[in-house]
Order: structure tokens, then sequence, then C-alpha cells
């Protein structure tokens, strides 16, 4: 029976685009898609063949099928370009399953495919068919990073000339500001070494035995670069980050280490390495 | 012949792609000018848009998106036409092009180019669209023929009609994709021909060809091979009736080496000489 829109003489263009919507968008199949309760209420009644008309070779359904299978397909092609070891990780069958679910808690909702996959990390976490979902949302996490500072703005570094004019006695209180293309992670997992191998394609890969691990991702010259990092050194970043003067961060680092902890010499290396390295754009006192 | 706003016919292009970037930066080769994907470049400071400014330093450019959905029953996204009117400065785009599609509703992307039921009603609200991004953007927008593989029961009119009538009532260009239209024309079964010959001549701004996959029950817009003879006899045809128009070629899947597809484009030199020849005439 149609429905009382039909009888006016059509579907309305916004009712028509909702309905078409909730089929190309169904995860199961596009019988099942067509006859959803979502596709249904769009329609009011009304069957799809009052909405489509048949090819020579194919039906209604089957026509609008073609725009359904290739949405999940689109939905993968996206995430498997930001998460290539995660899908490695995961296998091509589970991180297709990923897919399918998380585009339907987290569906595009932006003009760009670039930040479909910003919430894949905290979706992981909860979600039932990862082996381990502590390792599958560190990897997607650190996979997230990288393309977070492969898009950031491009802000200007600043140079060795500039940080050695910084005075001896200014450096105990001098502030140093992050690049936007930075990101300092901390992991469970050693996923970064993880990523290394499935970039390198290496069939036998690492461990991921539980084991601390710190990265830092920034870019340079429009590449971007991975840094493995020791706890001190990280807990040193983390807190020049967070804006702790440098002298302060310094102190803290070696407080927190007892006996074991780095000199002073040895963080104030590391510092001018990040620093030549691009990582800090401002300085400020 | 030229186009009523006397945009330039920019000659034989070809799709700015990432798989190119290293052959273009060290090689420039000499190609007429680049289309950049317009979303690939609104949201990056990183590679992408380093690399475009660098060809727009050397070579025309034209953006060419995705996701403007002119169609859709959503309203205009205002964040998005402001970042593509920046970009299109930013790399002096001679013109801004989208598709005569729908990409979603209620607030969602599909990123699909889903298909306009081709009806009165979705030709007032699809003008009065184009008019106000025509505005915002401060340049005529320019609207391809999108591929399609549905058609609406409600429909009233040809896509040939909707669409010359959408670019008389909304004053608008038409970018003509020949490939789309002999996609179009075996999943629907109309004479390609027929939509050729009925395009307003004066309103084509940029010719798209590409190649298909032929599914057997249809042929789906793959992007992902040489266009076939059918679709040069059309874009000749097309020609002959335009003059010389800029031409783009577009490869999106299984993307080959940056001269097979450069070589694609320059096999659409003989039939624009043809037409400027006949033109002269």
């Amino acid at each position: 029976m149609k429905g009382a829109a039909l009888a006016r003489g059509g579907v309305p263009l916004s009712r028509m685009q909702r309905w078409m919507q909730e089929v190309v968008v169904h995860p199961g199949g596009v019988a099942d898609a067509v006859a959803s309760r979502r596709a249904r209420a769009a329609l009011r009644g009304a069957s799809i063949e009052d909405v489509v008309l048949p090819s020579r070779t194919l039906g209604p359904a089957e026509r609008v099928g073609i725009y359904q299978g290739m949405y999940l397909l689109r939905m993968e092609e996206a995430l498997e370009t930001d998460y290539p070891a995660l899908e490695h990780y995961l296998g091509d069958r589970a991180f297709a399953d990923l897919v399918r679910d998380y585009v339907q808690a987290h569906p595009s909702v932006s003009y760009t495919l670039n930040r479909l996959g910003d919430h894949l990390p905290e979706f992981l976490s909860r979600w039932p068919g990862a082996r381990r979902p502590e390792v599958a949302h560190e990897l997607a996490r650190l996979e997230l990073a990288l393309s977070q500072v492969f898009d950031a703005p491009e802000t200007r570094a600043l140079t060795e000339a500039e940080i050695a004019a910084v005075p001896a006695e200014a450096w105990a209180r001098a502030r140093f500001v992050p690049i936007a293309a930075f990101r300092l992670l901390a992991f469970r997992h050693p996923v970064n070494a993880y990523l290394q191998s499935v970039r390198d394609e290496v069939h036998d890969h690492p461990s991921l035995a539980r084991k601390d691990t710190y990265v830092a991702v920034y870019r340079r010259d429009y590449s971007v670069f991975r840094h493995d990092l020791s706890r001190p050194a990280h807990d040193l970043l983390a807190d020049l980050v967070a804006g702790r003067p440098l002298g302060k961060a310094v102190a803290k680092v070696i407080m927190r280490g007892g006996r074991r902890a780095p000199t002073s010499e040895q963080l104030f290396r590391w510092f001018r390495e990040w620093a030549a390295g691009g990582v800090f754009q401002r300085v400020g006192f | 012949m030229g186009n009523r706003w006397n945009l330039p016919d920019l000659g034989l292009g070809v799709g700015l792609r990432t798989v190119h970037f290293g052959h273009i930066l060290s090689t420039w080769p000499e190609v007429d000018w680049f289309e950049a994907l317009s979303e690939n470049f609104m949201d990056t400071g990183g590679r992408p848009l380093h690399v475009l400014d660098q060809v727009a330093e050397r070579y025309p450019v034209a953006l060419h998106g995705v996701s403007l959905s002119i169609g859709s029953a959503d309203p205009l996204d205002r964040t998005y036409l402001r970042k593509l009117k920046a970009l299109a400065t930013r790399v002096r785009a001679h013109w801004v092009s989208d598709h005569l599609c729908w990409t979603g509703v209620s607030g969602r992307n599909v990123h699909d180019l889903l298909p306009m039921p081709y009806t009165e009603e979705a030709l007032r609200h699809t003008a009065a669209r184009v008019r106000e991004v025509s505005e915002a953007l401060e340049r005529p927008l320019v609207l391809e023929n999108p591929s399609s593989y549905v058609e609406f029961v409600d429909s009233t009119m040809t896509e040939w009609e909707f669409l010359s009538r959408l670019a008389a009532e909304a004053d608008c260009g038409l970018l003509l994709d020949v490939n789309n239209v002999y996609v179009s024309s075996f999943n629907h079964g109309f004479d390609p021909r027929r939509y050729i010959d009925a395009i307003p001549p004066d309103r084509v701004v940029q010719y798209h060809l590409a190649g298909h996959t032929h599914k057997g029950t249809h042929i789906v817009d793959t992007h992902s091979d040489h266009a076939i003879e059918e679709v040069w006899d059309l874009y000749a045809r097309s020609c002959r009736r335009t003059g010389s128009v800029a031409t783009l070629y577009e490869w999106d899947e299984d993307i080959p080496e940056f001269e097979v597809v450069h070589r694609e484009a320059l096999k659409a030199r003989a039939p624009r000489e043809q037409a400027v020849r006949a033109a002269a005439r």
C-alpha cells in the first residue's frame, strides 16, 4: 500500500534521501536493509518499487544494492589507509568486522574521510572482536597520532640560533611550546616496534608482551618521524609540553629517578637534541 | 566558441594524485594543468598542501570536490564553504567544481555521489543552493554530471533536461563527464548521444574523461582504466558543439605511472583540434 505522500504525487526529497541513506549504511545485506524498520519508517509504508525503477538487467533492490555494497568498502578503504598496522594485527576479516561495527557507532559526519578514524582507538577499547583489545587500542592510538601529525598545521620550529640566544641565566625558567605536529605517547606494549615491523614487511613481528614504551611522533620538513624514548626522557618532554619550566622539569625527573636518574647533563643533551630536531616552536619565560 | 564566463581553456590536464607527487616535484612534467580534489587539501597543513602550493606556482589549477552535497536536504555546510573558498584563493583556482548529487543527510556523510530524483522540487531546491554556493565562493560553481546506478519513479525529466535547466536557473557552469554519460546511458538504457546533444554548449567549462568497469549487468565508474572508444567518440561529438574546452583525465584506482595517465589525457588533443578547425571554417 502506498503512503499518503505518494498518493499526493511522490516522495518528498528529504524523505527519499533519509530512506536511501538508511538503506546504504545498513550493515546487513540489501534485502535486510530495505526491510529494516528505519528504512520502512522513512518511506512511511511505500515499497522500494514505489521509489526506484528497475533497469533492463537489475531490480530496484539490486540497483540500490550497488551503492550499499560500496559504502562499507569505502569506509574500510579509508580506515585501512590510516590504520595499516592495526589491520595487520587484527587480520582482514576481523578488521572488516571492526569497520562494520565502528561506522555504525561513529559514522562520518565530516566532509573529509581523513577524520573518520578519530574515535577508533576509544572504540577498540570496548570492542569485543579483538584478541587483545588493550594492544589493538594502543596500536590504534599510535596510528591516529601519525595521521594527526601528518595533517597538523605547519608551525615554524625554533632554530638552533634562537635556542642558543636564550641567556644562560634564563634556561631554568624557560617554557618551551611544541610544534603543532607533535604527539607524545606512553604505551604498555611495544606497539611502535610492531608498527615498524609491519612497515618493513617483516614476518616475525616483535613480541607484544607487556612492556612500558614511550614514543614521540613529530613532523619535520613534511616527513613524519617516530622516536622511541626512555621513561625519563618521556617524563621530561611531558612536563615541557605541559608548560613546566625547563629547570623544574629537569629537577622533577631527577628526583623521580632516584639513584638511577639521568644526570642533568644527560637531560639537557636530550633537550638540545629535541630542539635541534625542530620539536619546539616557541620559548617563553 | 567559449563559455559564457570566458573561463579559459586550460588545455589537457591530469588529476593531482598522491602517488605522483614525487614524479611531479622531481620532473615538473609538461602537462597543461592539474585538477586537485578539494577535500584532500582543505584540512591538512602537511605535505599534500605543501605539494599543491608548489604545483599551483607552476601550473594552472582547478579544484574539484566530492562533499559539497549540493542536492542534499540538509543545510549547506558553511564551514566547508569557507574552507573551500580559502583554498581556492590560496591556489588561485580557475574554477571550483563538484557533482550534481547528495552525499548524506541528517548530518551524516556516506562519501558517495548519491543520485538525485529529477523532479521540479529537486530542481528548485538545488538551483537555490547553487546560487548560495556561487555567492559564498564569489565565483560560478561548476557542476558535474555523476554516474548513477538508480533511477527514481518520481523523476519527471531526464538528467540532461535537469542539468540544462539547473544551469540556466542557477547560472552555473557544467563539467561534462563524458564517461559518466556513457556509464549512466548503459545503466539506464538511454542514447548517450541524446544527452551530449542536449547540453547547452556555452555552459560547458570543463570535460572529464576516465575508464570504467563493466560488470555485465551494469557499469561502475571506477576511474581504473583507459577510456573506451565509445567514450572518445562521445567526447569528439561534444567538442564539435562546445569547441576546445579544458579537459582532464581521471585515474583513481590501480593508478599507473604519471606518463601513462598523461598520455591518455593527450589523446584528447585530436578531437579538440578538429573542433577548433571546424569552428574556424
